[in-house]
């Protein structure tokens, strides 16, 4: 029996280190794009409450809300990265994540899933031409179940940093 | 286990760094209060040995803290601090201007030492540190004291004489060498309340002079009770202080002088026979009392011999510590108590020995003494059975007779059992976990209104009314409960100002020195309470206040002498409470402010315009001081003036809600008057709606709400005006500041109507026109978040209930900037280098500030 376990663990190490390492990206959809993040950074998935706006905050900020008593802020990505404003809808979710010592929450269109991908899976935003934005970390074209590409998903993969510090 | 969102770091080693600071805070704090005290003593030309003692304890204590903590700086500088205490105790060194001044440095440097320690920076004031010991080196060239003994011509014990502390010694030949008289006291303590009762008497006798020493006299003692001599030096006259340590307990009489033929009193062994002292009146001499009573609780006594009047001990004697070693000699009674009688618990009871019984006129009742206290940690006790001192006994003592020996207690054990045992029964508790559990609170509130609403909505269906009932009567329960909790976290966050004000005492003192003016600072309601994070925020704005009312305001001596007034200028700081608000006052009775002065300057400074200065009226022209980069100096000088202003203190308090009024009398004085709320986590709020939006305004700044009509607004400079009885009122439409859509015409037939609240910030008025007024309510207010601090014009938000959140107006910065749109204009361009600070502190202090982080 332990034996049998054993060689299980052994062989799924195998296959690990014949994938390399695997991260986990969720992804997004906004303004018809598919978008993922490492799935790390977020805290949590929220319907959106009602939006509190906040006058003569920059246009990006979209408001503010109460998440078990906390204020916090919530940033419409679309907005960010320079795309139409969409109305909120019943998929609209909120991303919480973390800047320094505080809570921000990003306006997604949809949540869709959780992408598992290898290093293998990941191309350099370089393919997409030369000067791309400091928050494309790459382009993630993950495996469909049968080992095939997936060409159905093409996620852009974001680096947060460079967008809450925006 | 209590790990609480947010700030919760469960680290052990940073709790108790936090606990160090705050202990080390509260020693610093205290040990400034010591030395004003001690400052105004000696300013009567007195010393107070007593207070010398705090002030050594809490340096003392601070070196051993700082040493487990490994504050090195503050370590050092404690232990050099030690060195000029102890000889200022002993009277090596002379208690002058130029060492007091030394030590408040010294504990100015302290509270920087703890900051730089805080901030992990502990080499910053390492300069300033070394700065101090060398004048602590300085002012510590030690004098000797001492001379001839004078001791000599009273008919004191030459027992007790040998077993005085060298300090104690110190103490009775500075007295004595002060031509002050010696008394002697005998009482009778209960043993279970002999602590406190000795602390009363202490302090009964405190205004009239200094005890010495106290000693068992080794008569009068009981199972329970023990009688004590005490040593008094007092210059008051024996009537005087019968009358003041009067009661049925205590016997005075005074210390005779010896006559010419006396000898020195020997320099014998303390504990060489002597014949007894003279007894005092009406008590029995010591070897006629062949039958003593007493015994010894609880257990079953031996005989005692016949007492030993004078019997020299000390403190440590009287609390159990050391006491073995003193007791057994051949001339004393001493009473073995059985350890089967003797629980280990009653170890702590002091004395288990009775002297013999003496008859005297000290009849004692338990009624004659307060009630037993819970054990006080004596600190004095723990200092005083410090190593040196007990060796010097040990010394002096001869061993005990084997045969005697008593069933010995550890060494010490149980005196230190007492002063390891606990004072304090308080805890304390780091500001964000009580903010943390007001926001629990404000979940609540909001569970509380959902709540509500379902029960209304079951009372309407008829086939549930029991079960409406039932829900009704809950709600009300948790209703109640709610608010209990609600008031009662408010109650643990509330701190006497007298935190602040003890502080600033000091700084009155330090710049009334530097500026050569004599400055009494008379403060009344120190004990008003207020939220702690306000007397933090309140501690610089009250600070520069009184720099500004000593720099300023009072004149010097001889200006004062010319127009009659005293000398000694009074600067008053008054608190009280009124309402939810507390009310802070700051009233020097200097020269005032001089309008025309005022507004010259303002002119001249490119703040106004002639034309304005021409129409602003007295109380506005007061209001020009708080305007950035106001000063009526040519020069800053080093007190004023030293980049942060009037403005600055003015946006501080704004920060918290709170407003400022200046009036004064040219010649008279003047008066600044600080309104603030009582707390910041929870503020009463006028809610309003402006364009479908919901938004609260802090009623702490709204004057009254009147109905709006668009008929009387007229322009005046491009600035829309409207007449409030008889006044005229600036306005602001907030849709068009916030940038929402244009509002909707009302409809008259609808019986619409809008509204104008007109906010009151100082003397400054504005009225905010509105859509609706929503109503008043109580609000936790919570700080925007870091990625909003830009955003001016928001004090915080607040949840209503329904998960909405409404935006709380920050009505200073809002006031500030419609109003005073202009002037900024003007210092922005100018630049200079004072006001560009000043503006940029100002724009920081819109920040959430995490008054109410999470």
């Amino acid at each position: 029996m332990a034996a049998l376990v054993r060689r299980r663990a052994e062989q799924r190490a195998l296959r690990r280190a014949a994938d390399g390492q695997r991260t986990e990206y969720l992804a997004f959809s906004l303004a018809g794009e598919i978008y993922a993040v490492e799935i790390h950074s977020i805290n949590e998935i929220l319907k959106p409450p009602p939006i509190t706006e906040v006058p003569r905050a920059e246009p990006s900020v979209i408001g503010v809300v109460s998440v078990r008593g906390r204020l916090v802020t919530v940033i419409d990505l679309r907005k960010r990265f320079g795309v139409q404003d969409a109305a909120i809808g019943h998929l609209t979710r909120i991303l919480l994540v973390d800047k320094g010592d505080e809570k921000l929450g990003l306006l997604v269109d949809e949540v869709l899933q959780v992408y598992r991908l290898t290093e293998t899976e990941i191309e350099p935003a370089n393919v997409l031409g030369g000067d791309q934005p400091a928050h494309i970390l790459g382009i993630g074209r993950p495996k469909d179940g049968t080992g095939r590409r997936d060409f159905g998903s093409l996620l852009v993969l974001l680096d947060l940093r460079p967008i809450l510090e925006g | 286990m209590a790990e609480h969102g947010g700030g919760g770091r469960g680290d052990p080693g940073d709790k108790a760094r936090e606990e160090f600071f705050s202990e080390a805070q509260e020693l610093i704090d205290g040990l400034g209060r010591d030395l004003l005290a001690l400052d105004a003593v000696s300013k009567g030309g007195r010393t107070d040995p007593e207070l010398i003692n705090d002030i050594f304890r809490a340096v003392h204590t601070l070196k051993g803290l700082a040493g487990l903590f490994g504050a090195t700086l503050m370590s050092g500088l404690s232990h050099e601090l030690e060195d000029v205490l102890d000889d200022l105790r002993l009277g090596r060194l002379d208690l002058t201007a130029a060492v007091l001044d030394v030590l408040f440095r010294a504990v100015e440097l302290y509270a920087r030492i703890l900051a730089a320690e805080r901030s992990d920076t502990p080499e910053e004031p390492a300069q300033e540190v070394k700065a101090l010991l060398h004048l602590l080196g300085q002012v510590s060239q030690r004098r000797g004291g001492g001379g001839a003994s004078p001791v000599a011509q009273y008919e004191l014990d030459p027992g007790l004489l040998g077993v005085l502390t060298e300090y104690e010694e110190y103490r009775l030949r500075t007295n004595i060498s002060q031509g002050v008289s010696l008394f002697r006291i005998r009482v009778q303590f209960r043993l279970d309340t002999i602590d406190s009762a000795l602390d009363e008497l202490k302090a009964r006798a405190r205004p009239h002079g200094e005890i010495i020493t106290y000693l068992p006299t080794g008569a009068g003692g009981d199972s329970d009770s023990i009688e004590l001599e005490i040593l008094l030096a007092s210059h008051a006259p024996l009537p005087v202080l019968e009358a003041a340590l009067g009661g049925s307990y205590a016997l005075i009489e005074e210390v005779q002088r010896r006559g010419p033929r006396s000898k020195p009193p020997p320099t014998v062994a303390p504990y060489a026979p002597e014949p007894p002292q003279p007894v005092p009146p009406g008590s029995q001499a010591p070897d006629e009392s062949p039958e003593p009573r007493s015994t010894f609780h609880p257990g079953p006594i031996e005989r005692p011999e016949p007492p030993a009047p004078g019997f020299p001990a000390t403190e440590e004697d009287v609390f159990g510590a050391e006491f073995h070693t003193i007791a057994p000699t051949g001339q004393m009674p001493v009473v073995e108590p059985r350890p089967s009688a003797m629980p280990p618990m009653q170890r702590e009871i002091p004395l288990p020995v009775v002297w013999g019984r003496e008859t005297s006129t000290t009849s004692s009742t338990p009624s004659d003494f307060p009630p037993p206290h819970p054990p006080i940690g004596d600190v004095r006790f723990t200092h005083r059975s410090r190593a040196t001192d007990v060796d010097d006994i040990l010394r002096s003592i001869p061993p005990p007779p084997p045969a005697e020996k008593p069933q010995s207690y550890p060494p010490a054990a149980a005196g230190r059992e007492m002063s390891l045992r606990s004072v304090s029964q308080t805890v304390r508790v780091d500001i964000r976990k009580l903010d943390h559990l007001m926001n629990i609170v404000g979940e609540l509130a909001i569970t509380r209104t959902s709540l509500a609403k379902l029960s209304d909505k079951v009372r309407l269906r008829p086939e549930m009314r029991s079960l409406a009932n039932e829900l009704y009567r809950l709600h009300r329960a948790f209703e109640r409960n709610l608010a209990q909790m609600q008031n009662g976290i408010l109650e643990v966050r509330m701190v006497p100002l007298g935190q602040a004000f003890d502080k600033l005492a000091r700084i009155v003192r330090q710049i009334s020195r530097e500026h050569d003016k004599q400055v009494n600072l008379v403060v009344t309601g120190a004990e008003t309470e207020i939220d702690k994070l306000i007397v933090e925020e309140l501690s610089d704005p009250l600070m520069h206040m009184i720099r500004n009312a000593i720099d300023h305001g009072i004149e010097q001596r001889e200006e004062r002498e010319r127009v009659g007034k005293p000398t000694v200028g009074t600067i008053a700081l008054n608190a009280f409470q009124k309402g939810n608000h507390v009310v802070i006052e700051v009233e020097d009775d200097g020269a005032g402010m001089n309008t025309q002065v005022l507004l010259a300057s303002a002119v001249r400074r490119g703040l106004l315009t002639r034309e304005q200065a021409a129409e602003l009226l007295p109380h506005e022209i007061l209001g020009l001081v708080f305007l950035p980069g106001f000063t009526t100096r040519g020069e800053a000088t080093d007190l004023s003036g030293r980049g942060v202003g009037m403005d600055i203190v003015k946006t501080n308090i704004s920060r918290m809600g709170g407003i400022i009024d200046i009036s004064s009398e040219v010649g008279i004085g003047t008066k600044m008057t600080i309104t603030l709320p009582i707390t910041l986590a929870v503020i009463s709020v006028l809610v309003i709606e402006i364009a479908g939006r919901t938004y609260a305004i802090p009623l702490a700044s709204v004057e009254e709400a009147i109905v709006f009509d668009e008929r009387e607004v007229r322009a005046v400079e491009e600035r829309e005006v409207m007449n409030q009885r008889g006044r005229t009122l600036p306005i602001c439409r907030l849709w068009k500041l916030f940038g929402h859509a244009p509002l909707e015409p009302l409809e008259p037939t609808k019986n619409e109507k809008r509204f104008v609240v007109i906010a009151a910030v100082g003397n400054r008025k504005l009225g905010f026109v509105v859509d609706r007024l929503v109503g008043q309510q109580d609000i936790v207010i919570k700080a925007l978040g870091k990625s909003l601090a830009r955003v001016r014009g928001f004090a915080g938000a607040t949840e209503l209930g329904d998960q909405r959140v409404a935006l709380v107006l920050d009505v200073a910065a809002l006031v500030e900037e419609v109003l005073s749109g202009d002037g900024e204009r003007l210092l922005e361009g100018r630049g200079e280098r004072n006001e560009g600070r000043a503006l940029e502190t100002r724009t920081e202090g819109k920040l959430g500030d995490g008054r109410a982080r999470a």
